[in-house]
């Protein structure tokens, strides 16, 4: 609900972008954004004055959330900066940085608002055909016959947010669980198209971060008084499932519009409870061994269910419905009255588990695309950190089937951009002459232009010892192993529109 | 305490309020025009360029200013186009008005007539002046259309051209070229034939929030055209299908429910709720797998069905899209000529049920969100197809739709015929009678400094005064000699067809006028001295061109001399009015850059020469120079060989030697929507000026019995 606005009357003010207040404002923004940048960027505290939790990231996508800016520019660079990050989960940071430099690079060179936007577009789109095309040397391709390309990506990923405060094997360790848990999302036999599963985050806080794994199937919490009234379970090789979407609670819905008149001495919960149990009986009769209710179930019902060992949980949660009809087969049932045989489904196994203090009902499927990430760090900030991080690589992953094909990172594909850019400008300034395309004021302006507004700061990665690596690959346009992985391509070009567009609005 | 307060004038008040809104909206437009940023107090940003969105977003408070955006808001709702130039327009002429009537009463106090003043005071300047308003919107403006403009108009129209102008001033700059590419192939996708694009342009308009879906986090260029219909919800339910899939709508729940509206439903024994229950579920299961006997493999649902029945649905291969708006269903009713199923009440019923084709039925996902996608087979000449406008914002898309929304407007109102009637040769007279033609002969004398005065405010020098006189005799001389001849004006214009015109070739003009007034009917023998006073004005005036610019002053008094005579002969004579009707083609358009302006600009001042009554004059002249005010913003940047004054000058000289008017631009813009800009204006005007008083009231206006606030006061 938005909040309630005194009603005055509008204040009109022409305030030109390029003042100093505004250069000031974004100047602190870029400030923050460039120190928490990178795998030793520093953390930031995000807390409310009057209370509430502290947020410790780094992570664009919770800074930029939590950040409250004001100055309608910055919102405007903040939001889309969010709205690229919902989109592609990673690379909001630079994208951010990214927008301020070229803002503040425009701002310096005092070109026209014309010229700029020319300009911009036909450096995006030098951009944009060059890392689309062959011969870009920052590109490699996926190879999904081996793990080690994925594994990288992974590891980059997690890498750059030191948020999450990983060891070196605890990094190890989460990037190839990640990496796990997307691989058993791909479904083994494909038709026409591909459709991926669902990774499901389970949280437990306050274990080490080593106990973290990974699981085909559901895991369901439950508590222990539930799971004693459910264990033993019964050993077979297949259990029946039954999932309902309509409520088994013995109410009564729907009667219409009209009213309806009950005379004394009926009662209709008993009608009603009577129609359940007949469902309850029809489920024993089908040899059902597992029922699960999406809402509540009515204790009697539980109460015979348990009485001739069927399990019963209930309050799945809608979240939770489309995962558990993928993973049992089932369709979810909205009837009171006879259940078609054709609506159960079966899991292979039904195991129960206990991680840390908390219980679980394990479903383990015959095949499906679906999994759980137990996920476990030492506290809650530190977990959310490493959730949005797991998140952001399973969503990265997902994006490499669009696009088979990774960038270079630790700033490698910055400095090669800004070089080819470099390049083609010097080129187009000795061969074009007067016939410039652009209308800029001399050709030395464009290239110093280009060069700054291009290029972003190399992230920390690239230390000493990394730069003869670096000059290696340059040098032979081949993938040196430790390179770090950075971006997709489609992120990259997405981001860069992102970026052009962004800046237009300080022109 | 005082209850009410009063604020006089609202003429004054209107021009204070536009001029506000005339600095917010000038900036934006044009190809050259700006984006404008507002905040709201919740935090909420509003990017925009289009000055309907910027007006209501704008908290105003002045009860007149409301009164603007109203007409303006309603304006567009119509035509789609124009918002901006409806604000500097309304400011030109208010400011106009003020600068005129401020004149008028300074030459009538230094004359010192304070009967007159009086007059003036009392019999409500203003109302005169928005009767006069009212008779130039009914009949001057469409004579002068019919008769002068309409030759310049182009009526091959490219789609691109005139949608890539349009876009220039609705969006981005780096958006405008692909948006317009973007609507050009949606509309020619969307078109089963040549014949059918009316339709497609009204399907479009009508629905056009069901026909596009709005992504943000995407560049735009990521905007595309998806064949079918989106619909911005999930299925209930999805069976994959393939084949003969048919489809039915439904408006109401299938299953039956224990007691409809306005009726009792009475429960005497549990069995019995058993019963009915059972009952209700077998009829449902009934209904089910009738539709699924009738190969139905989607039911589209305007309302939430019970569970029961997207279970049952589920079991029969049935995919089940639930809570459609009524927008959805009706577009798909259009689309493919379905109508709604109407639910058996008996079960013996259920051979009449309605189903239609679809080619496919799938679900789409957009951005993790995701969506129905119909392949629907049309029944019409719309092809359906869907827009995809990606955003990095949501107020980027909003925009983006909103210019593709106005820009379908526009389209649709182009392409239609525009109905022009008036009366022909001056009917206007008939209204005046002679104690106003004695105010006029005595009041004509601030008229040409009023043209003098407003000419030369943009740009100084001798070429203006060159220009006016010009303008005054080729008025006749050029009218028929364009090349351009739109289907309308063939009949009367064959006569004429090949006139040369020379300065010396005074005759032969006037022939092409004779030639004009016969096929206007009987109005021919009472026309015959008004033609030769005609001819002898201007002979007057050509030899005025001869002479240097020293001697114009002198040719221009001689003119009005002449002038004077006519219109006493044209009062008797002219007693009779002649209706004329004629239709502006479909598709009619003109290059953008103020061409249309600056136009009618010209011929209106023509026109006021001719024209005897001072009113009538004063408002032509008023419009004539307001007009201008347009191109002058558009072109505020330009320098040089594009400035304002430049291209004025070409324009008019092209006019006068009639030659064709070279343009800068490429660019078109539809004749209609200018037109329909200019009366709707002209509209809010008069609007304004017939109030006379605004009352502030504190409280909500009450019942006239209530004696309670007077006798507070």
């Amino acid at each position: 609900m938005s909040r309630l606005e005194a009603k005055k009357p509008s204040l009109c003010k022409s305030e030109p972008l390029t003042s100093e207040k505004v250069r000031a404002t974004l100047c602190v923004l870029k400030g923050i954004l460039t120190s928490s940048y990178g795998p030793s960027g520093r953390l930031k505290q995000v807390h409310n004055g009057l209370g509430g939790c502290v947020c410790t990231t780094s992570q664009s996508s919770a800074l930029l959330s939590n950040l409250p800016v004001t100055h309608p520019i910055l919102k405007i660079l903040t939001t889309s900066t969010k709205n690229h990050v919902s989109c592609f989960s990673d690379c909001g940071l630079f994208t951010a940085i990214l927008c301020c430099n070229l803002i503040e690079n425009v701002q310096r060179t005092g070109l026209t608002p014309t010229t700029v936007i020319k300009l911009n577009q036909h450096l995006l789109r030098l951009c944009t055909n060059y890392l689309k095309s062959e011969s870009c040397g920052c590109r490699i391709p996926v190879d999904f016959s081996s793990p080690q390309t994925l594994l990288c990506l992974v590891r980059s990923i997690v890498t750059s947010k030191p948020a999450c405060m990983l060891t070196r094997e605890e990094t190890d360790h989460i990037s190839a669980l990640v990496l796990k848990a997307f691989l058993l999302t791909i479904p083994e036999n494909t038709k026409d198209r591909l459709i991926l599963g669902k990774s499901i985050i389970v949280p437990l806080k306050g274990h080490r971060v080593l106990d973290s794994t990974v699981f085909p199937g559901i895991l369901i919490e439950v508590s222990e008084v539930q799971l004693m009234k459910i264990l033993p379970i019964k050993k077979s090789n297949a259990f029946k499932v039954a999932l309902f979407c309509a409520s088994l609670s013995g109410d009564l819905s729907d009667t219409g519009e009209g009213t309806m008149v009950v005379s004394s001495g009926v009662s209709l919960e008993n009608a009603v409870l009577e129609q359940l149990l007949n469902l309850g009986r029809q489920l024993v009769s089908d040899h059902v061994d597992l029922v699960m209710c999406q809402k509540v179930l009515h204790p009697s019902l539980k109460q015979f269910l348990s009485m001739h060992q069927v399990i019963a949980i209930d309050r799945v949660g809608v979240a939770l419905m489309e995962p558990l009809s993928k993973v049992t087969g089932t369709q979810p049932i909205g009837s009171l009255g006879s259940i078609s045989p054709s609506s159960y489904g079966s899991v292979k196994d039904l195991c129960p588990a206990k991680f840390g203090f908390k219980h679980f009902l394990h479903l383990i499927p015959n095949e499906a695309t679906i999994c759980s990430l137990l996920l476990c760090n030492r506290n809650d900030t530190a977990w959310d950190e490493l959730k949005l991080t797991c998140q952001t690589a399973l969503h990265v992953l997902q994006l490499t089937i669009k696009e088979p094909c990774v960038l270079l990172g630790g700033g490698c594909t910055e400095t090669h951009l800004a070089a080819y850019i470099r390049h083609k400008i010097s080129n187009r300034r000795t061969s074009a002459g007067k016939n410039h395309q652009l209308q800029v004021p001399a050709g030395k302006d464009v290239h110093c232009l280009s060069y700054k507004k291009w290029s972003i700061p190399a992230p920390q990665p690239m230390t000493s010892c990394h730069q003869p690596e670096l000059l290696w690959f340059f040098s032979n346009g081949l993938l040196f192993k430790t390179i770090l992985l950075d971006f997709l391509l489609l992120q990259k070009i997405t981001l860069l529109c992102f970026v052009c567009w962004t800046c237009l609005w300080f022109c | 305490t005082l209850c009410t307060m009063a604020a006089l004038g609202s003429a004054k008040a209107a021009l204070q309020v536009t001029e506000v809104l005339e600095t917010i909206l000038s900036r934006c437009l044009g190809p050259e025009g700006r984006q404008v940023l507002c905040t709201k107090p919740t935090g909420e940003v509003l990017i925009s360029r289009s000055g309907g969105c910027l007006l209501e977003a704008l908290h105003l408070e002045h009860p007149i200013a409301r009164m603007v955006v109203a007409c303006v808001s309603s304006h567009l709702r119509r035509t789609g186009d124009g918002a901006k130039t409806f604000i500097i327009l309304l400011c030109h002429l208010l400011r106009g008005l003020h600068t005129v009537i401020d004149k008028e009463q300074d030459s009538l106090i230094s004359k010192n007539i304070q009967t007159h003043r009086r007059h003036w005071k009392n019999c409500c300047q203003w109302k005169f002046i928005s009767q006069a308003l009212l008779t130039f919107q009914t009949q001057i403006l469409d004579y002068i259309m019919d008769h002068y403009l309409s030759k310049h108009f182009l009526c091959r129209s490219s789609l691109e051209l005139l949608l890539e102008a349009y876009f220039c001033g609705r969006v981005g700059r780096n958006n405008h070229y692909f948006i317009s590419q973007l609507m050009c192939n949606y509309f020619f996708k969307c078109m089963a034939c040549e014949s059918g694009f009316e339709e497609v342009f009204d399907l479009v308009d009508d629905y056009f929030v069901e026909l596009n879906v709005g992504v943000t986090g995407l560049p735009v260029s990521d905007s595309r055209i998806i064949a079918g219909l989106v619909l911005h919800r999930d299925f209930s339910v999805y069976c994959p299908a393939d084949g003969d899939i048919r489809i039915v709508i439904v408006t109401e729940t299938i299953q039956p429910l224990f007691s409809a509206s306005a009726s009792e439903f009475i429960l005497n024994s549990e069995a019995q709720f058993q019963t009915s229950q059972f009952w209700i579920m077998e009829k449902t299961k009934a209904i089910v797998k009738h539709l699924q006997s009738q190969n139905v493999k989607l039911l589209l649902s305007s309302v939430k069905q019970p569970d029961l029945v997207t279970y049952y649905a589920g079991l029969n291969g049935i995919s089940v899209v639930e809570c459609l708006s009524p927008e959805e269903v009706s577009l798909i009713q259009r689309v493919m000529g379905l109508s709604p199923f109407i639910l058996p009440q008996a079960s013996s019923q259920y051979e009449i049920c309605n189903t239609a084709s679809v080619k496919f039925c799938k679900p789409l996902t957009l951005r993790s969100k995701r969506y129905v996608h119909l392949g629907l087979i049309s029944t019409c000449s719309f092809v359906p197809h869907c827009i995809v406008l990606c955003g990095p914002v949501q107020g980027l898309v909003e925009q983006h739709e909103g210019a593709l929304h106005g820009a379908f407007k526009m389209l649709r109102q182009l392409f239609k015929d525009l109905d022009l009637s008036y009366m022909i040769q001056t009917s206007d007279q008939n209204h005046t009678s002679s104690p106003l033609t004695y105010k006029d002969s005595r009041e004509s004398n601030p008229l040409p400094e009023i043209v003098n005065g407003l000419i030369q405010r943009p740009y100084q020098g001798t070429v203006v005064k060159n220009k006016g006189n010009l303008a005054k005799t080729q008025t006749y001389l050029k009218v028929y000699s364009n090349l351009v001849v739109p289907s309308v004006e063939l009949e009367t214009c064959i006569p004429c067809s090949t006139p040369k015109v020379t300065p010396t070739d005074t005759y032969q003009t006037n022939e092409t006028l004779r030639c004009l007034a016969p096929t206007k009917t009987r109005t021919i023998d009472d026309n015959e001295p008004f033609i030769e006073s005609n001819s002898a004005n201007s002979t007057a005036e050509n030899t005025g061109i001869e002479i240097s610019s020293e001697n114009l002053q002198v040719t221009k008094i001689a003119g009005k001399g002449n002038m004077l005579p006519v219109r006493e002969k044209s009062l008797e004579m002219c007693t009779s009015q002649s209706y004329c009707c004629s239709t502006l083609p479909a598709g009619c358009v003109l290059p953008v850059g103020g061409n249309f302006e600056i136009l009618l600009h010209y011929y209106l001042l023509n026109y006021t020469r001719k024209c005897q009554q001072s009113e009538e004059s004063v408002v032509s002249m008023i419009i004539a120079n307001a007009l201008l005010g347009i191109p002058q913003v558009l072109y505020k940047s330009k320098k040089g060989k594009y400035s304002f004054p430049q291209i004025y000058i070409r324009t008019l000289h092209a006019l006068q030697t009639s030659q064709p008017i070279v343009s800068s631009q490429k660019g078109l813009e539809s004749v209609a929507g200018k037109y329909q800009l200019l009366t709707s204006v002209l509209q809010c005007l008069t609007k304004i000026l017939t109030i006379d008083l605004v009352i502030n009231i504190r409280r909500q206006p009450r019942e006239m019995y209530d004696q309670d606030s007077d006798e507070e006061v």
